[in-house]
């Protein structure tokens, strides 16, 4: 193979050969299997039109006032301007300009250099008709209203503007202008007043012959008003958002009415209220409920069949204890499995109760339960023995307080099943006392009597 | 009839505890009055007096026998009436049930026994769970198993009854 290779190069090499107009590019290719032209070959010469020295991009990028140019500034500025325009000029560097400016001058660079006063759809953001909304904006006081329907009111077209009817002094000679109406000769006082009422009549009469309504608001005008007007304190401007101005804190009107769920008893546990009603039904406190044993245990998915098809839900069972003898269960159902196992979390607290426990550690017994075809046998072990029972039960009997069990699940083991059993069978666990009282006879726990009771 | 009357006497007490009577009969004779005085005594029943067909006023109830002595013109109608007590809205005497049977007796010696007693099976026999009692016939007499024990006799387990 190593034998065939420089032939074959070769042979392909002429067939390929690159037309004249690019050997240049392809003196440093190898063999190609294609007769285009070479990638470096075609590849556009973006340097080539680059100056060679940073005084040669000056000359081109920032060339020399022409005469023309000139005469044009003389035309336009005065002598102080000229003479600025000139000491700015031999105060710039058009080399280091050229250096640190990066400016282009490839065949590619825009036509202009960018001072971003016009707005391109493609390039700059969507233009904002109006500024964004005012954020400290509230609902507007009542003499805040009022002020706002006077500036309202004034907008509307009134006709002539006011101040522009004319005066009694008006229809006297010059001289008496500046006198008081009361040092007026009775006949100039006389034909003033004459000339005053025509000319107040004609205009009354030319008001009436106008409208009754002119310049009072139209249908419209109120209709625009009620839609459109804020009634915020952001001076009726318009913002470049449709979406509504969220609500302050103190609506007016409503400010105090509604109780936010913050009990200052809770200590900022619970803010969004999940335990309020809870708390209520159980007499805990939140800081306590907080501290329970909550465990949840494996989920099933149930399906309601409905006509329009499987409305599928997630079923929770889940397990409440204070580690020292109060136990619950809850069960809950919803489609939304956070629900679900808040809602089971919530009805495990809310159903505890008092266990049984013998020496605080143990059942009384053997106790035994069954649920549907779930039958669960608890039974009663020495101290140290430990909870050597299932993992839904271990996690029931630490809740519970329990440390020494053993368990038998002879037959279906169905967490939700076997967790309903445990809890029943712990509810109805005997009572000795109560059976002693039954058959009439006094008992007595030998544990508690030999050694004085410190048998544990 | 041996132990089978035993057998019934146990099924019908439970039955009967179970409708809430509170007052029932079973056939007089040793092997059920033994029982019935030895339930008399671990509290499971409140009254055992033989009696006619017809149930006893209350008077007679404290009393063992009624007016009318056993002879033998009457003692084949004379029953064991028995007095079912309730506590706490349940029945005292919750569970019955036979061990012996008459296909199969069932022997405890004391060693049995005394394992039976601390909770512990011994042979076919469980041990005896919280609340629980075991009736013995023995040569003293029928005796709940921790007066068995006390008198150190084995016998024949009859029932047990929580």
């Amino acid at each position: 193979m190593s034998a065939a290779r420089p032939v074959a190069r070769s042979l392909l090499a002429r067939a390929t050969a690159p037309s004249p107009t690019l050997r240049i590019c392809s003196s440093t290719s190898t063999s190609q299997f294609h007769s285009s032209a070479h990638l470096s070959a075609r590849k556009r010469p973006t340097t080539a039109r680059q100056p060679k020295s940073d005084a040669a991009a000056a000359a081109i990028m920032f060339p020399e006032r022409s005469q023309k140019q000139l005469d044009q500034f003389a035309a336009r500025y005065n002598a102080e301007q000229l003479q600025a325009i000139q000491a700015g000029d031999q105060t710039i560097d058009t080399k280091e300009l050229a250096a640190t400016g990066r400016l282009r001058v490839d065949s590619f660079r825009m036509p202009y250099l960018d001072d971003f006063s016009d707005i391109q759809p493609i390039i700059d953001k969507r233009a904002r008709r109006a500024p964004p909304p005012d954020p400290t904006a509230r609902f507007m006081a009542m003499d805040e209203f009022m002020d706002d329907l006077v500036a309202w009111a004034d907008e509307l077209p009134k006709g002539p503007p006011t101040g522009t009817l004319k005066r009694l002094h008006d229809f006297v000679e010059d001289k008496y202008r500046k006198v008081h109406e009361r040092g007026w000769p009775k006949e100039v006082r006389e034909k003033a007043m004459d000339k005053y009422k025509a000319y107040r009549d004609q205009v009354v009469a030319r008001a009436h012959a106008a409208g009754a309504g002119e310049g009072g608001p139209t249908d419209a005008d109120v209709l625009t008003y009620l839609l459109e007007r804020s009634s915020m304190t952001d001076r009726n401007a318009p913002g470049n958002s449709e979406v509504a101005p969220g609500l302050p804190s103190q609506v007016p009107g409503v400010a105090g009415l509604y109780k936010r769920a913050i009990d200052p008893e809770d200590e900022g546990l619970d803010d969004e209220g999940i335990y309020q009603d809870l708390k209520k039904r159980t007499g805990m406190s939140v800081r306590e409920i907080l501290g329970l044993n909550v465990k949840l245990f494996k989920a099933r998915w149930v399906s309601n069949q409905t006509r329009l098809g499987k409305v599928r839900s997630t079923s929770l069972t889940c397990i409440a204890g204070n580690g020292n003898g109060w136990l619950g269960v809850g069960q809950a159902k919803s489609v939304e499995p956070m629900i679900a196992s808040r809602q089971a979390m919530l009805y495990a607290i809310q159903n505890m109760r008092p266990i049984r426990r013998y020496e605080n550690r143990t059942i009384y017994g053997n106790i035994e339960a069954k649920i549907s075809g779930t039958v669960v046998r608890l039974y009663a072990r020495p101290p140290g023995f430990g909870l050597r029972v299932p993992h839904h039960i271990f996690e029931i009997a630490r809740a519970a307080g329990i440390r020494d069990l053993a368990c038998k699940i002879p037959r279906s083991r169905s967490i939700m099943n076997s967790v309903k059993a445990t809890f029943e069978a712990l509810l109805n666990q005997p009572d000795p006392e109560q059976l002693a009282m039954g058959r009439g006879k006094k008992l007595v726990d030998a544990r508690k009597v030999y050694y004085g009771g410190n048998v544990y | 009839m041996g132990i089978l009357t035993i057998n019934h006497m146990c099924s019908h007490l439970q039955n009967a505890s179970r409708a809430r009577l509170g007052l029932t009969s079973v056939p007089n004779n040793k092997y059920n009055l033994n029982l019935a005085l030895a339930l008399h005594r671990a509290g499971f029943i409140a009254s055992v007096t033989r009696a006619g067909p017809t149930p006893p006023p209350p008077e007679i109830l404290t009393k063992f026998e009624d007016d009318e002595p056993v002879t033998t013109a009457n003692v084949a109608t004379r029953r064991l009436w028995l007095g079912l007590k309730y506590w706490d809205d349940k029945p005292v005497l919750r569970r019955l049930q036979a061990v012996s049977r008459p296909s199969r007796t069932v022997w405890a010696d004391l060693d049995q026994l005394g394992r039976v007693s601390r909770g512990f099976e011994a042979g076919h026999l469980k041990g005896l769970n919280l609340g629980e009692s075991m009736f013995v016939s023995t040569d003293r007499g029928v005796l709940e198993i921790r007066e068995a024990l006390a008198k150190k006799v084995g016998g024949v387990v009859l029932c047990r009854v929580s």
